[in-house]
């Protein structure tokens, strides 16, 4: 057989091999365990929940809500804006070109943060870019924006700057009371009691 | 692991370097096939040599089975490699003129870079030629503009068009390659030259 036939017949086995074996679809990882690692400590991938509502109050069209919950949970509450895509379904081919884009800022979150950072750990494995965690998910957001604690009279000027950001935020987001508080001046009454030790007494009796 | 560029293991200015060391190697091959002669490309249509035809297919399909294979060791991920968009009827005018020029100035673009290399002047005019069609093409592109946007595909695939796999798909373009190889050795027999 000549050089010529054999490389023909080569080639036709091999179209042959290729033609009967399954296509690989399956796409090698982006990022290697020690890449996922910085990341994960880096927690640069964390928005905090005063962001999010500064963002929605200023409707920021950057800012892209994704709330990795199940439609029912979606159904009964959800953040404005916000549009569902589920855990369980995050691979599905519709929603690629949302979650893997350069344009807007995804923020995923769900009840806590256990099913958001699952997403986003997914997501970020395949490469894609812009997704974000909400930081304490659903619960804390309840618990800071929607229905926000008056912090104690002693505590730091920012710490009242945020209850009063969270209280404002909290009544255009319909959540409690829309009063927002101001610091107390502090008066007097304000200032810390001392106590004063009562002085040791002299030991009694004597060496 | 690849495709090298897209994935930044060869930085993009390498990637030009390296495109240049291909280039050279690409050039030198051709010159030493003997793509230089004009008399050799035009034989095609005539018939009477058919290297052209085998020499260009069975680089498509080492590069085709190559990627296909390397995609199925897991060595490159194929949806990262860059597919031309396709405009079904600027391909095909394109297809028309390109073919026309083959005929009458029995040079491809490449070949004709080689030749005049070497010092041919047809290859040299031939060149001009082109530089006149880019010319051409880039100050009449507002007339032609609807034609050449016409019947947009995007970056389709064959086998993705008629929902086949690629394995099947190559298996049936080397089919078609063996044919044509076979009719270009019969139209060898059939319009033979001595000397050209």
């Amino acid at each position: 057989m000549s050089t010529r036939n054999i490389i023909f017949s080569g080639m036709f086995l091999l179209g042959m091999v290729i033609a009967m074996v399954p296509e690989n679809t399956t796409k090698p990882y982006k990022l290697t365990a020690e890449d996922m690692l910085v990341e994960v400590q880096g927690a640069a991938e964390m928005v905090s929940a005063d962001d999010v509502a500064h963002w929605i109050i200023s409707q920021d069209p950057s800012l892209q809500l994704i709330d990795v919950r199940s439609p029912d949970e979606f159904q009964t509450y959800h953040l404005a804006n916000a549009i569902n895509i589920p855990l369980s379904v995050i691979l599905k081919d519709e929603y690629q070109d949302l979650l893997d884009q350069g344009v807007k800022m995804n923020v995923l979150y769900s009840n806590g943060t256990l099913n958001s950072h699952q997403a986003w750990m997914i997501l970020r494995q395949l490469g894609f870019e812009n997704n974000y965690v909400m930081q304490g998910g659903l619960n804390y957001w309840f618990d800071t924006i929607m229905n926000p604690q008056a912090p104690s009279v002693y505590s730091p000027d920012e710490e009242f700057a945020k209850y009063d950001f969270r209280k404002a935020a909290s009544g255009a987001l319909g959540g409690g009371g829309a009063v927002a508080l101001t610091a107390p001046a502090k008066t007097k009454s304000d200032k810390p009691k001392v106590i004063r030790k009562k002085k040791k007494k002299a030991p009694a009796g004597g060496c | 692991m690849g495709p090298l560029v897209p994935q930044e293991i060869i930085s993009a200015s390498w990637n030009l370097f390296i495109a240049f060391g291909i280039g050279i190697g690409f050039g030198f091959v051709l010159e030493q096939a003997g793509f230089s002669s004009s008399r050799k490309l035009a034989g095609m249509f005539y018939g009477y040599d058919t290297v052209v035809l085998k020499v260009f297919f069975t680089g498509a399909i080492t590069a085709m089975l190559g990627l296909l294979f390397f995609s199925l060791f897991g060595w490159i991920d194929l949806s990262l490699i860059y597919v031309n968009p396709t405009f079904l009827w600027s391909a095909i005018g394109g297809g028309v003129i390109m073919g026309a020029g083959f005929i009458i100035g029995g040079f491809c673009p490449g070949t004709s870079v080689c030749a005049a290399a070497i010092g041919k002047i047809d290859a040299m005019v031939f060149i001009g030629g082109i530089f006149l069609g880019i010319f051409f093409f880039a100050e009449g592109y507002p007339l032609i503009k609807d034609f050449y946007m016409a019947g947009s595909f995007g970056p389709i695939k064959i086998s993705d068009f008629f929902g086949i796999s690629g394995g099947v798909m190559a298996f049936l373009v080397i089919i078609a390659a063996l044919v044509m190889f076979k009719l270009g050795e019969l139209a060898e027999k059939k319009w033979p030259r001595e000397e050209y």
